[in-house]
């Protein structure tokens, strides 16, 4: 049955673009001052910056999820091509014939072939984006274990400065990630083939009429996808100062998490990066809170599960409401 | 009228039912009695699916009451319908294809054993015991995805009979089957209503309401027109019901198109899939086509493949004197084509976007610089559309799922006027879309003509196929069964060549065949 137009409708409509990001926003600051309630060490600058800091992983690898879902698909390979990278990094990194810009440039080629592969594959046999990178991530999985069983090599000197560098006490790389964001933000607003990433994701049948070129917007998002997580491999080797084959593995799962969070609809269309970028910070100061709390870590997991099936009825609710 | 005496097994008494902006059932009366075959007719829109729907519980009337063997019920929900014997059997099967037909015919209601699993082999016995009363020689431990149509429809029948059903419904059963099998399936009704069972019997064909019918009612927007005995009338009689009522003065007039116009599209001898037969026409500029027909006729079917949105296998396509065997929704757009389809919803309207981006959608590169979107001149491009179509309601930055139907029409069209230079392909221009805003769609249509486009519109609205279009074909079961023009358009012969299962000419006023 139709609901009536209420006034809910018209601020969904109206006032504010994405509801749900505005909820998270708002569920954001009560989760500080109830932070700063546990402890009063929690909302002080230093602990924040580390909050930013520690955040810098997932938001690199939900960014690019963020646009995968947009088009109505998902990307199921992130957290395998996360410790590929990460062990291919510290691999190569460590070697005689390589040094640091070998491992980076072997990570992007192999990131973009992976992408490519995804988008291809999704594109010419028709299989649905979840089975296509579900098993390419366990492809990739097998192949790194064949490669290496365990830490592989380790990152030269100076390395780690990519994930703990800061510049006037600023963490520089988790800043530039959310420099990034505005960027990807400002080019899926205003670029044609960001508009197209929500036209695809919209309605795929109007997006074939209207000679949308799906090829390319697929290739790209996947592309795109796996160059972030490439990337967050890069860095995550930096962080631990080795990259091993299961360093990844929790990632696939804690990527789509904030996207969702973030308001952004698992069927494609709607929502955003910097909804997702909010949903990051949401989850990452969850997490710190819960270690100021001295509850044990694996509740993270626990809260990460619970938010994942709020978010999603919640933008069912809503979309069953704009139907 | 109906005999007062009879008690009615089921009955709707002043049944009123409305969805936003129409007014699908209009205090409609309506019973069928117990041992009767009464057959349901009306054109398309006409309100006969709402009304089996009301009866079965599919929906709640807003006004009225429901009367069960003479005491009045309210359905919570179709399944309490169907607990009470009310059965329908609709056009699309409603079966478990990888089942079996055991399976089809008991789900729901398996016998079981004393533990409570299911007993097999009484289920697989009833069922040979059904299919047997019915006469039919399937194997009840076959799988339904291994059986012909024809006996897929038999399960469901079969499934009918299995409890006690009170009041069959079939919405136009013989759409999926032809010849024998319909004569089977007469024979098979008749064995039902012998026993008792109330059937009402939806159906376009009227041949085969003269053949099986008792009685038939005939509806109409909404209204229940007539109930008459089949004997007591005939076949013209019941398609001047149908279709006769007063033209409204909504529709603009029709400009004279030259005989020299210039033909803009040009279909030869196509095939769309085992959809559409090889089905020629042509398109001039100025000019408005409408294409008539039962649903299922073909027609979405035609102008997808003319779109190149569904795939053809024969044929060529001739748009703007270049010609192509194979046509893509890429390369109809860059000759001129435009399509607004039929369900905005799921194929047309950009839900999530606003009306500037759906209005802009198939011309994104005139908003465009090096691959990034110029908004302002995208807002304001959509803000002419706005004022141009009348679009009310609409901001360029608004929802369009907020929209009223006739104005989610308007941002489709100026959508694909952007883009058309030749034909404009309308499927069902206004469907759900209320009186006013229809003669507003009318209007556009007529200005885009005078501009020297042509217009394809098909339409399950005869009056409006009528009121709008220069030249009508019909269709009928995937091939265009004749073209009418000036005073042979008329309702009466379009509805002819629409059913009519042989088009015969015929003396008089009516030479049928183009």
């Amino acid at each position: 049955m139709l609901s009536s137009t209420s006034s809910s409708d018209l601020i969904r409509h109206h006032v504010v673009p994405n509801g749900a990001a505005c909820v998270v926003g708002a569920l954001l600051v009560v989760l500080l001052i109830a932070g700063a309630c546990v402890s009063d060490r929690f909302a002080t600058l230093p602990n924040l910056l580390n909050v930013h800091q520690q955040a810098t992983g997932l938001a690199l690898v939900a960014l690019g999820q963020t646009l995968a879902i947009l088009t109505g698909g998902i990307d199921l390979s992130v957290g395998s091509l996360i410790s590929v990278a990460a062990t291919l990094t510290s691999g190569l990194a460590d070697n005689a014939y390589g040094g640091w810009s070998t491992a980076i440039a072997a990570v992007l080629v192999l990131s973009v072939a992976v992408g490519l592969l995804n988008g291809v594959l999704i594109l010419w046999l028709r299989v649905h984006p979840l089975i296509v990178t579900l098993g390419m991530g366990a492809l990739l999985q097998g192949a790194i274990l064949y490669y290496s069983t365990g830490p592989a090599g380790s990152v030269p000197d100076g390395f780690d400065a990519l994930a703990y560098g800061r510049y006037a006490g600023i963490p520089v790389t988790a800043t530039v990630v959310v420099a990034l964001y505005f960027a990807v933000s400002f080019f899926m607003r205003r670029a044609r083939l960001g508009r197209y990433v929500y036209m695809v994701g919209d309605d795929e049948q109007a997006a074939t009429l209207t000679a949308i070129p799906r090829a390319r917007v697929i290739l790209f998002v996947y592309v795109f996808s796996a160059l972030c997580a490439g990337l967050t491999g890069v860095y995550l080797a930096a962080q631990f100062g080795s990259g091993q084959p299961y360093l990844g593995v929790n990632y696939t799962l804690a990527s789509i998490t904030p996207v969702v969070v973030g308001g952004t609809v698992l069927t494609g269309g709607r929502g955003g990066v910097i909804g997702t970028l909010i949903g990051v910070y949401l989850l990452s100061l969850l997490n710190n809170l819960i270690n100021f709390a001295g509850i044990p870590s694996h509740y993270q997991l626990v809260v990460q599960g619970a938010a994942i099936i709020v978010a999603v009825s919640v933008n069912m609710q809503q979309k069953r409401r704009a139907a | 009228m109906s005999d007062q005496h009879i008690v009615d097994r089921i009955e709707v008494v002043n049944v009123t039912k409305r969805f936003p902006g129409v007014k699908s059932l209009d205090a409609v009366s309506f019973g069928v009695r117990a041992g009767e075959i009464h057959a349901l007719v009306g054109e398309n829109g006409a309100g006969k699916s709402t009304l089996m729907k009301v009866m079965a519980g599919a929906y709640v009337p807003d006004e009225g009451e429901i009367r069960f063997e003479g005491e009045p019920v309210q359905w919570h929900s179709a399944a309490h319908a169907k607990r009470r014997g009310i059965h329908v059997i609709y056009q699309e099967l409603v079966l478990f294809p990888q089942s079996t037909v055991a399976e089809n015919i008991f789900a729901g209601a398996e016998p079981r054993t004393r533990v409570g699993i299911i007993d097999q082999r009484a289920m697989n016995r009833q069922a040979a015991r059904l299919l047997d009363e019915l006469g039919v020689r399937i194997d009840p431990r076959e799988r339904v995805r291994h059986l012909s149509v024809a006996d897929q429809q038999m399960v469901e029948i079969a499934k009918a009979m299995a409890g006690d059903t009170r009041v069959l419904v079939l919405d136009e059963p013989t759409a999926v089957i032809a010849g024998k099998e319909v004569q089977l399936l007469f024979e098979r009704l008749r064995v039902l209503r012998a026993k008792g069972v109330a059937i009402i019997y939806i159906s376009h064909r009227l041949e085969e309401i003269f053949a099986l019918c008792d009685r038939v009612t005939v509806m109409k927007d909404g209204r229940r027109i007539a109930t008459q005995a089949v004997s007591a009338t005939t076949r013209e009689g019941l398609v001047r019901m149908m279709v006769g009522r007063e033209m409204q003065e909504i529709y603009p007039p029709k400009p004279a198109i030259p005989d020299d116009a210039a033909v803009l599209l040009g279909v030869d001898k196509l095939n769309v899939g085992n959809r559409v037969f090889d089905a020629s026409l042509t398109v001039r500029a100025g000019e408005i086509v409408g294409i008539a027909g039962m649903v299922g006729s073909g027609r979405t079917e035609l102008a997808s493949g003319i779109f190149g949105a569904m795939r053809t296998s024969h044929g060529t396509i001739e748009v703007a004197g270049v010609r192509r065997t194979r046509m893509t929704p890429a390369a109809a757009m860059r000759l001129g084509l435009g399509f607004v389809t039929e369900d905005r919803k799921s194929q047309g309207l950009l839900m999530y976007l606003n009306v500037a981006q759906n209005v802009s959608a198939t011309t994104l590169d005139r908003f465009s610089r090096f691959g990034l979107l110029r908004s302002r001149a995208e807002r304001e491009a959509a803000a002419a559309s706005i004022r141009e179509y009348g679009i009310a309601g609409a901001r360029p930055a608004g929802s369009v799922a907020t929209l009223s139907g006739g104005n989610q029409q308007k941002v489709l069209i100026s959508r694909w006027v952007r883009v058309c230079r030749s034909v404009l392909i309308l499927d069902e221009p206004t469907r759900g879309v209320d009186v006013g805003a229809k003669a507003e769609i009318y209007r556009v249509m007529r200005q885009l003509t005078e501009r020297g486009l042509g217009i394809l519109m098909i339409s399950s609205e005869l009056q409006e196929v009528i009121g709008m279009s220069d030249r009508v074909l019909v269709m009928r079961e995937g091939r265009i069964s004749g073209e009418l023009t000036g005073r042979r358009l008329t309702e009466h012969d379009i509805m002819r060549l629409a059913t009519a299962s042989h088009v015969q000419p015929e003396g008089g006023g009516h030479a049928l065949v183009n």
